[in-house]
């Protein structure tokens, strides 16, 4: 059997000058990444016409889409009118492609090129490279923190290790006991875990005081160790989830470090397969990772209880309490953050772009807009917003409450 | 600072003069000026005048083209061995692109009275440098078709256009 190559990604290579003129440096952009980050944004919408058109055939929706400058139609299939929908010049192709596989459960590799293809000819779309924070940093370059701003965050951009061929070493992995990570036993040992953590927990809260008092005379650096040491098991957890795509025979893509947004060191993992898989798959996959926090934070908290007052007992909670944070973060969906609890909400509304339409409608509500007719969806769109502001706010208290508590 | 037997044993390792004899080498090397350029210097810029070549013998230089504003497109590494800046030498055209030392790099300059030099003391040394000259040109203008089709094909890949169904 001949195994297929994948063709060559073309690639360029570019020499940003600085300001200084005397220093640069060399960007290498694939054809690939530059395609799947780009915005689609459609005309403005004076220069297009849509209207539904009636079908005999039950369940079947088209649409026709007129370019009101050139007179010319397109008709447009109802999954082509939800893509249409989306090129708002803010959604990348890569977001665009994992809404519509949560929208239809199913994925056509060819829909959205096809339908750039189609609307580009009829001069009914622009495509925009580059994210909304970038474009606002570049338009406000000339002033100087926003300009260093950019800088660092190119210098960061391009820092990523990834690989595409760790398919084999996760399934390796699987063999050497992964695999046990998806048993019932592990499942049970971890909400036992999970209650004894509580247990611990609960019991250190009584004496938080004296607990955090053991961190000693230099509380920050104790913390800033505390963080370094859970950032390694951000690494754990975006594993299990490349376990889990092995466990229900999906491909592990790629794996990697990058900072995200620019800012955010993190370790990523791409599980677009299991989009492939069942729903159940979708949400153990998202659990799953996020479970490794509640089984580390139970076992700082164990530590921490059986510890004497002093150092080990205070770093040992400030670790439970970190990963059980991280826990909370990972599955709750409310933070305009797109992390695992959120994909598995999405999914359970059936409401792919949420975050994004909601943060648009209510954006338009507080500029005075109106919010026409009450549907589920706008319920939905300002409960989500709504939750998501007042949950940032009291994770903003609590953490100030406790750098307070620790070094008071 | 190298000598001149230096910059001839360098030169006798050179492409570009694999055909010139060691005592053309020793004359040319006694000739050629040595100039050094520090990490992030710019040599000359696209639009400059010019007439003369550079030989790298130590270090790394950017060739780039201007694409917009203060990016530019990377059109080849100079390294050790390599030559550039033979067009305005022979044609006196303004310099066709930026060149830039992307490490502490040393070069040897060949200006246009050396080579007449070498031309009218050593025809068969002249000429044995020309042929390598155009062999090397020949290589670096397939080079260039190469990343004419690689850009465009670039530009399809990443704008997703579809230019067959035009």
């Amino acid at each position: 059997m001949t195994e297929q190559v994948a063709p060559r990604r073309a690639k360029l290579q570019l020499l940003v000058r600085h300001d200084d003129d005397q220093s640069f440096e060399i960007r290498e952009v694939e054809s690939a990444v530059a395609f799947v980050q780009s915005r689609p944004q459609r005309v403005a919408p004076e220069m297009f016409e849509l209207a539904e058109v009636a079908s005999r055939v039950a369940g079947q929706r088209n649409y026709i889409l007129k370019n009101t400058e050139t007179e010319r139609f397109l008709l447009l299939s109802e999954q082509e009118r939800y893509l249409w929908d989306l090129m708002d010049g803010d959604t990348s192709l890569q977001e665009m492609a994992t809404a519509y596989v949560l929208k239809y459960g199913e994925f056509d590799f060819d829909i959205i090129p096809n339908l750039i293809r189609k609307v580009q000819r009829a001069q009914l779309l622009t495509l925009t490279p580059s994210s909304s924070l970038r474009r606002a940093l570049a338009r406000n370059r000339r002033w100087a923190i926003v300009k260093a701003l950019e800088s660092a965050l190119t210098v960061l951009e391009r820092i990523n290790v990834s690989s595409r061929k760790v398919e084999p070493l996760f399934v390796r992995l699987y063999r050497w006991g992964g695999f046990l990570l998806f048993t019932e036993a592990t499942a049970v040992l971890s909400v036992l875990l999970a209650v004894v953590g509580i247990v611990a927990g609960v019991e250190l809260l009584r004496h938080a005081d004296s607990v955090a008092a053991g961190l000693g005379a230099r509380p920050i650096a104790a913390l800033l160790s505390i963080k370094g040491l859970f950032f390694a098991t951000v690494a754990a957890h975006q594993i299990v989830h490349g376990l889990a795509l092995v466990h229900y025979k999906r491909r592990v893509r790629e794996f990697g470090f990058t900072f995200l947004h620019g800012f955010v060191p993190t370790f990523y993992i791409d599980v677009t397969d299991i989009f492939m898989a069942s729903r159940r798959a979708r949400v153990v996959t998202a659990v799953s990772g996020a479970a490794v926090h509640l089984v580390l934070g139970s076992i700082w908290f164990i530590i921490a209880g059986s510890a004497e007052l002093g150092f080990t007992q205070a770093f040992a909670a400030a670790s439970g309490l970190i990963q059980w944070q991280a826990f909370v973060l990972a599955l709750y969906p409310f933070c305009f953050i797109e992390m695992d609890g959120y994909h598995v909400l999405v999914d359970a509304l059936g409401m792919p772009t949420l975050k994004h339409d909601a943060i648009a409608f209510v954006g338009r509500l507080l500029r005075g807009g109106s919010p026409g007719r009450v549907t589920r969806e706008k319920a939905l769109w300002v409960a989500y917003v709504g939750l998501s502001a007042v949950s940032i706010a009291a994770f903003i208290v609590f953490n100030v409450w406790l750098i307070i508590h620790a070094t008071a | 600072m190298a000598s001149p037997a230096e910059i001839a044993a360098f030169l006798g390792g050179v492409r570009l003069f694999h055909q010139v004899g060691e005592a053309d080498l020793s004359a040319l090397a006694e000739r050629l000026r040595e100039r050094t350029l520090k990490k992030g210097q710019v040599l000359f810029r696209q639009g400059d005048g010019g007439e003369e070549m550079f030989v790298v013998s130590r270090g790394s230089i950017v060739v780039s083209k201007l694409v917009t504003g203060n990016v530019e497109q990377v059109l080849a590494r100079v390294e050790p061995g390599d030559f550039f800046g033979e067009m305005s030498l022979f044609d006196r055209s303004p310099r066709s692109a930026t060149l830039q030392a992307e490490t502490d790099s040393t070069l040897l300059v060949l200006d246009r009275d050396n080579l007449g030099r070498l031309i009218q003391d050593n025809p068969r040394a002249a000429a044995a440098f020309f042929h390598a000259l155009v062999l090397i040109l020949i290589e670096r203008l397939r080079a260039s078709g190469e990343m004419v089709a690689e850009v465009t094909r670039w530009g399809l890949e990443a704008t997703g256009l579809d230019v067959e169904a035009r």
